[in-house]
């Protein structure tokens, strides 16, 4: 349990750190992504939410410009969803918890091209 | 640091102020956007969730420090960058626990029109108050919003949702 503590810690650590959406695999050392796989934090589109809100959060989380979140923003409202950020699983984790913070839905699924 | 005031008015808010706070004692216990952990053990979840609910806690209780002394003697407001943020994430969490207890009859398309007409006759006293508390908070959002980035294109009107 107390592991598990440190993790949620861990994620409010990397919560206040923006980093940039779909970090290439060179950024990642190659042997844990073999042992791990990458992970995909799918953002949701969901009726109540205001779309300067989405926008606004998306920027401050994963350091995106303007025209980048709204992008993403635009996709989710269309399509029900998108991908914003690909990487190891404990990042990952650590993005659907800022995004859930937010209240903002969010999702991780297994990158199965990884 | 900057602070900016808004006068609200006292007769329409207060009235809506024990709803609110109702639903804000919902939060204490029920996260606004199921956990949703892929492949988690149960205690990771566990932790996660309490670390969302004390989050959402210490949010809702920044909104309520909103309404204070002077907001019932003179309908201020204020926001500064030390409460924005909080604020602003619970009225996000208010709005999704209304929209999923006390107006979830409601369709998505109801609840567009209304939004755009406020016609509720048709509706109950206590959805017609539910709703007025939805709408509220929008509107604390949108301030806020702006507050935070006054330069940032507010599409939300242009946009059907």
């Amino acid at each position: 349990m107390e592991l598990r503590r440190y993790n949620v810690l861990r994620l409010l650590i990397l919560r206040l750190t923006p980093h940039s959406s779909n970090t290439s695999p060179q950024q990642v050392p190659q042997p844990i992504i073999v042992q791990h796989g990458l992970w995909r934090v799918v953002f949701l589109d969901d009726a109540v939410t205001r779309m300067s809100y989405a926008v606004m959060v998306l920027r401050k989380i994963f350091g995106f410009d303007e025209a980048k979140a709204t992008h993403h923003m635009m996709e989710a409202h269309e399509h029900g969803r998108t991908i914003v950020w690909v990487g190891l699983r404990e990042n990952a984790e650590a993005y659907v918890f800022s995004l859930q913070q937010w209240h903002l839905s969010a999702t991780l699924e297994a990158d199965e091209t990884s | 640091m900057k602070r900016v005031e808004v006068r609200l008015s006292i007769a329409a808010v207060a009235p809506l102020l024990d709803l609110i706070k109702a639903v804000a004692d919902e939060l204490r216990v029920h996260v606004a956007v199921p956990v949703a952990l892929v492949g988690a053990d149960v205690d990771f979840a566990e932790v996660w969730r309490e670390e969302l609910l004390k989050s959402q806690r210490e949010d809702c209780d920044r909104l309520f420090s909103l309404f204070d002394q002077e907001f019932f003697s003179d309908g201020v407001v204020a926001f500064d960058r030390d409460n924005a943020e909080a604020v602003l994430r619970a009225c996000a969490a208010l709005r999704l626990r209304f929209r999923g207890t006390h107006l979830e009859k409601i369709t998505d398309e109801e609840l567009e029109a209304l939004e755009a007409s406020s016609n509720m006759d048709r509706f109950a006293e206590t959805e017609k108050k539910a709703f007025a508390c939805f709408i509220f908070l929008d509107e604390l959002q949108k301030i806020i919003l702006k507050y935070l980035d006054p330069l940032s294109a507010d599409g939300d009107e242009e946009i059907d949702r």
